[in-house]
C-alpha cells in the first residue's frame, strides 16, 4: 500500500521538476529575445530547452567519447587493482591510476580543463612535471630516509649499482635500433635505471612528448619487480651459489655516515654535473638525515614533502596519458623497450655478481642474488632478492646486504641520467 | 630493429656512458675503502695520545659486530619500552546521570530497517 503511493509521489514530483525546468528554460529564452510572453511562451520554451540540453550534452564526456579514452580508463582501473590486491607500490599506482582517469574523461576542448591546455589547474600542476621540479624533491626525501651503512661497510658492493646500469645503455641502444633519434633513446634508455623520478628528469628535459610513457612505462614495471625478476635470478644463479651466506656487515661509525654523503655528493657531481639537481638533493637529504642536529628539517624531508611531492607527481604523471597523446605505436614500442630493458639489468647486475666471486675468496663471497638489487627500484628490489634467498634458505638473510647494491644504483641511475643529459642535451 | 639504425656516436655513448657511471662508483669504492682507515688512524692517534697522558692501558675492540649492536639496541628498547609512569592502580566508576537530549539519541545513530519489514 505504501509502496504504492511512493511511486505516484515519486511520478507527480519528476512531471513537476519537468515542468519547473521547462518554463525556467522558456522564460529564459523570451527575456533574452524581448518579445511578448504570451505569444512565444510555448515555441521558443521548447526551443530554449532544447538549445540548453543540447549544449549541456556537448559539454559531457559521452559526446567526446572516444574508444581509445575507455582503453586508458581500463589501464588506470588496472593500476589501481594491482595497488589494491596485490600491493604493488600502491603509493604510486593509486595517484597514478587516478591521474589515469582524471586524464581520460573526455572533455570539450578549449575550456582549460585538460592538462595539455595551457591555464588549467592541471596544468598549473604538470608543470613541476614538464620543468623537472617534482624529482630532485623526491629525491630529497629519499636522500632522508636511506641509510647508506650498509655501502659503507662494503663498499665493494657499489660495484653491482654500476654494472646493472647496463640496462639503461643497451634500452639506449635498442631504442636507437627501433629509430628513435639520439635524444629520444636517451630517455627511453632511462627506464633501465628502474627509477621513476630520474626517468621523468632526464625525459623532461630530453623528449617531453614522450614523458608520459617512459613514466608509466618506468612505474609500472618498478612494480612489477617481484614478477620480472625471480625467473631471470633462477636462470642465471645455480641453486649452489644462491645458497652462499654472508658474513654480517660491521658497524659503520657516525663520522663515516656524515662524511659518506658530503663526498659522495662532490665526487659523484664533479663527474657528472648534469646530475646535480638528483645527486645533491639526494645526498642533501641524506646530510639533513645523518647529522643529527636537523631533525626537524630531515623528518619533514622524508615525511610531509616527499608524501605531497608523491601525490602531485603520481596524479600529474597519470594524467598526461590523455588518450590523444599516450595511445600511439611509439608508447607501444617504449613498453616493449622497457620490459627489455628491466631483464638486462637485472642479469647484468647477477652475472657481475657471479663474476665478482671468481676473485673472492672465503667468507668475501657474495651471494650473487644481491646483483639483481643492483637495477635501483629501492627497496623493492632487495625485498625481492630477501625473498627469493629464503626461498632457498630459511635462515640466510640477504635484506641488508641487498641494500647496498640497491642504493648504490639509484646513486649510479643518477650519473648514468646526468651522462646522457651531457652527450645529448 | 635494425641495427644499422645504430651510428657511431651512440655506439660510443653506450660505451663511454657506462664506463662513466663505473669509473664514478669505483671512485667511491676506494675513497670509502680508504675513510675508515683514515678515521681509524685519527682515533688512534688521539688514544695513543690519552693514553700517554694517563699512563694506563685502554682495551677494546675496535669495531663492534653488527650482532652485538643489535642486542644493545634490543636491549635498550626492551629497557625504555617497560618503563611507565606511576600508576594508583585505583579505578573508580563514576555513575553519570544526563538528561535526555535528542543530539545524543540512539534512534539517531543506528538505522532502523523494522519499519521496512512491515
Amino acid at each position: 500500500m505504501k509502496n504504492r503511493y511512493r511511486k505516484q509521489i515519486i511520478a507527480l514530483v519528476s512531471v513537476v521538476i519537468l515542468l519547473t525546468f521547462q518554463s525556467v528554460f522558456g522564460w529564459m529564452d523570451v527575456w533574452a529575445s524581448g518579445s511578448s510572453a504570451s505569444e512565444t511562451l510555448s515555441g521558443s520554451a521548447l526551443t530554449g530547452l532544447f538549445n540548453g540540453l543540447k549544449n549541456f550534452w556537448n559539454f559531457t564526456g559521452f559526446a567526446n567519447f572516444d574508444i581509445r579514452n575507455l582503453i586508458m580508463i581500463f589501464v588506470g582501473l588496472f593500476f589501481i587493482f594491482l595497488a589494491i590486491k596485490f600491493d604493488y607500490e600502491p603509493l604510486l599506482l593509486v595517484p597514478i591510476g587516478v591521474g589515469i582517469l582524471i586524464g581520460n574523461v573526455p572533455f570539450l576542448p578549449g575550456y582549460k580543463i585538460g592538462i595539455y591546455e595551457d591555464g588549467s589547474v592541471m596544468n598549473y600542476l604538470y608543470f613541476g612535471v614538464k620543468q623537472g621540479v617534482y624529482p630532485p624533491l623526491i629525491f630529497l626525501g629519499l636522500g632522508a630516509m636511506t641509510d647508506f651503512s650498509s655501502l659503507i661497510s662494503n663498499p665493494k658492493l657499489m660495484i653491482l649499482g654500476a654494472a646493472a646500469q647496463i640496462g639503461i645503455f643497451a634500452t639506449f641502444l635498442g631504442a636507437a635500433a627501433m629509430g628513435f633519434s639520439p635524444q629520444e633513446s636517451g630517455a627511453i634508455g632511462i627506464i633501465g635505471g628502474a627509477d621513476g623520478p630520474t626517468a621523468i628528469f632526464l625525459s623532461s628535459k630530453l623528449a617531453p612528448h614522450l614523458m608520459g610513457a617512459i613514466a608509466i612505462a618506468a612505474y609500472s614495471y618498478m612494480a612489477l619487480v617481484p614478477v620480472i625478476q625471480p625467473p631471470i635470478m633462477k636462470l642465471i644463479v645455480p641453486k649452489k651459489e644462491r645458497l652462499i651466506r654472508m658474513k654480517p656487515p660491521r658497524a659503520v661509525s657516525k663520522t663515516e655516515k656524515i662524511v659518506f654523503p658530503i663526498l659522495g655528493l662532490l665526487l659523484t657531481t664533479f663527474i657528472a654535473p648534469s646530475a646535480m639537481p638528483l645527486l645533491g638533493m639526494l645526498f642533501f637529504g641524506n646530510i639533513l638525515k645523518e647529522s643529527g642536529v636537523t631533525e626537524r628539517l630531515a623528518d619533514t624531508a622524508r615525511n610531509a614533502l616527499i608524501n605531497i611531492v608523491t601525490i602531485l607527481l603520481g596524479l600529474t604523471v597519470g594524467a598526461s596519458t590523455q588518450a590523444d597523446y599516450f595511445l600511439t605505436v611509439d608508447s607501444l614500442k617504449i613498453f616493449g623497450l622497457g620490459a627489455l630493458s628491466f631483464m638486462v639489468a637485472t642479469a647484468g647486475g647477477l652475472f657481475f655478481a657471479r663474476l665478482m666471486n671468481m676473485f673472492l675468496k672465503g667468507e668475501n663471497k657474495i651471494n650473487p642474488l644481491i646483483g639483481a638489487a643492483g637495477v635501483s627500484a629501492v627497496p623493492d628490489s632487495a625485498r625481492v632478492v630477501q625473498n627469493e634467498g629464503l626461498k632457498n634458505d630459511p635462515t640466510n638473510h640477504l635484506l641488508m646486504h641487498a641494500m647496498g647494491p640497491n642504493v648504490s644504483g639509484v646513486i649510479g641511475s643518477a650519473v648514468g641520467a646526468g651522462i646522457l643529459l651531457s652527450f645529448l642535451m | 630493429m635494425i641495427l644499422l639504425n645504430i651510428d657511431n656516436q651512440t655506439l660510443v655513448i653506450t660505451v663511454v656512458g657506462w664506463l662513466i657511471v663505473f669509473v664514478a662508483l669505483i671512485v667511491l669504492i676506494i675513497v670509502f675503502n680508504w675513510v675508515p682507515r683514515l678515521l681509524h688512524l685519527k682515533i688512534k692517534k688521539r688514544s695513543s695520545s690519552t693514553i700517554a697522558n694517563h699512563n694506563s692501558q685502554v682495551k677494546g675492540p675496535k669495531y663492534i659486530s653488527g650482532d652485538e649492536t643489535a642486542a644493545i639496541a634490543l636491549a635498550l628498547y626492551l629497557y625504555f619500552e617497560e618503563q611507565h609512569d606511576e600508576e594508583s592502580n585505583v579505578i573508580t566508576i563514576k555513575q553519570i546521570q544526563r538528561r535526555y537530549s535528542p543530539w545524543s539519541s540512539k534512534i539517531y545513530g543506528v538505522r532502523n530497517f523494522t519499519n521496512n519489514l512491515k
